[in-house]
């Protein structure tokens, strides 16, 4: 738990290093040419952020998790259209069960938005593609439905729109022939910046308790960071690398 | 060869007098076997688009496409050009739930794309109506007001294996 903070307090002062790095090496290779353009800014005011999300499953119940699937359905027009497995699904409720003890507890699973996203490896056409700010999408302009990243994705974050749909809503276009998976509430995020709140952190967030944390990970005094630093996430599969934007409490 | 000739004139005068005629029935805009002339909804509220209408006509198209790119990509959403803005102006849902769908000839964008015989597939993923009045200015950005741009980030699409 200590080193996945480390390595957020850290990225900016490496990311700093590799950079001067690079510049020197293109300057060595072609002086006056620079081969590529950092996409980063390094003046703290204009830093990139990195969304993500803390999940603390101690603050919820069944019933939360299943708030947090109805409210992304009514925010992004997803239901189980004809009751099969194939049907699309944006996050899921998973139970973990401790068979000596009997104790439950349940999660959302969504797409983990991961820094390295293996679903934006293996896409032929580029349309599975990370946002600059860390958020993990299909530009279904250009998806041709393939479902590679389907198969790439170790989350089974991934859904593929099988039939005909009618009655999209406009924030989330949605249509047969293409893969589709949580985008973070990207729409509310474009409006309200660090400000957002998710449809799945509204639906569980009541009074003072926040079982869902919204933030940006790259701002070290947001709230969702100050969390981590005094009680840790755990990042799901942690052990592949992909350094995902969503955090875990009470696993 | 000569009675070909001949015959040559008569048919041009026959092929001139057929074309003043299909000329003035077009300018008609009812009747059987004339097409009538697009008529695009226009919002009731609004007095001028985000566009002079001669550049939206022409121009639209290129306009959306621009847009949903920075939108998609960037995450730019305070554009003016915006299909869900085309919608919201032009064919929102009106107060009693009624609307009217893109599989609908009166539809804003079928008007005139069956008449130019122009397939698009947007509505095949887009929402082909706008929201009710009363909703849009809590769910749509207002333009102008500065508040969307000062919030909206500069994306760039970062490269793999850059850190």
């Amino acid at each position: 738990m200590k080193t996945e903070l480390d390595n957020i307090e850290l990225r900016p002062a490496r990311r700093r290093f590799l950079q001067g790095a690079a510049a020197l090496a293109t300057t060595l290779i072609v002086p006056g040419v620079f081969l590529y353009k950092s996409g980063h800014a390094t003046d703290a005011g204009t830093r990139t952020p990195r969304w993500g999300l803390l999940i603390d499953t101690n603050a919820m119940s069944e019933a939360d998790v299943d708030a947090c699937v109805q409210a992304c359905q009514r925010e992004h027009g997803w239901h189980s259209a004809t009751g099969s497995t194939t049907d699309a699904q944006w996050i899921r409720k998973v139970a973990l069960s401790d068979p000596q003890s009997g104790h439950k507890r349940f999660l959302p699973m969504m797409c983990q938005h991961c820094e390295n996203p293996p679903c934006v490896d293996v896409c032929p056409t580029g349309a599975s593609f990370k946002r600059a700010d860390g958020i993990v999408l299909v530009n279904k302009h250009t998806c041709i439905g393939c479902r590679y990243c389907m198969m790439a994705c170790p989350y089974k974050a991934r859904s593929f729109i099988h039939e005909p749909l009618q009655d999209q809503l406009p924030v989330a276009p949605r249509g047969k022939g293409t893969v589709e998976s949580c985008t973070l509430c990207v729409h509310r995020i474009d409006r309200d910046g660090a400000n957002a709140v998710p449809a799945c952190a509204e639906a569980v967030n009541h009074g003072g308790r926040k079982a869902i944390v919204f933030g940006d990970l790259n701002d070290p005094d947001s709230e969702i960071v100050r969390r981590l630093r005094e009680h840790g996430g755990t990042k799901l599969r942690a052990d592949m690398g992909l350094n995902p934007a969503l955090l875990y409490q009470g696993l | 060869m000569s009675h070909r000739l001949q015959a040559l004139p008569l048919l041009t005068i026959a092929l001139l007098a057929w074309l003043s005629c299909a000329v003035s029935a077009a300018d008609e805009t009812s009747g059987f076997g004339k097409i009538a002339i697009p008529q695009p909804a226009k919002p009731d509220n609004a007095s001028e688009c985000v566009e002079p209408v001669e550049v939206m006509r022409r121009e639209h198209m290129k306009f959306l496409l621009h847009q949903r790119d920075a939108t998609v990509l960037e995450g730019k959403r305070d554009s003016k050009y915006s299909l869900t803005g085309c919608m919201d102006c032009h064919n929102p849902t009106q107060a009693d739930g009624e609307v009217v769908r893109y599989p609908d000839p009166q539809h804003f964008c079928a008007d005139c794309h069956r008449y130019a015989s122009v397939k698009i597939d947007c509505f095949e993923c887009h929402a082909d109506r706008g929201l009710a009045r009363s909703q849009q200015s809590r769910l749509i950005p207002k333009l102008d007001t500065g508040l969307v741009s000062s919030q909206t980030f500069r994306h760039q699409l970062e490269r793999s294996g850059e850190d």
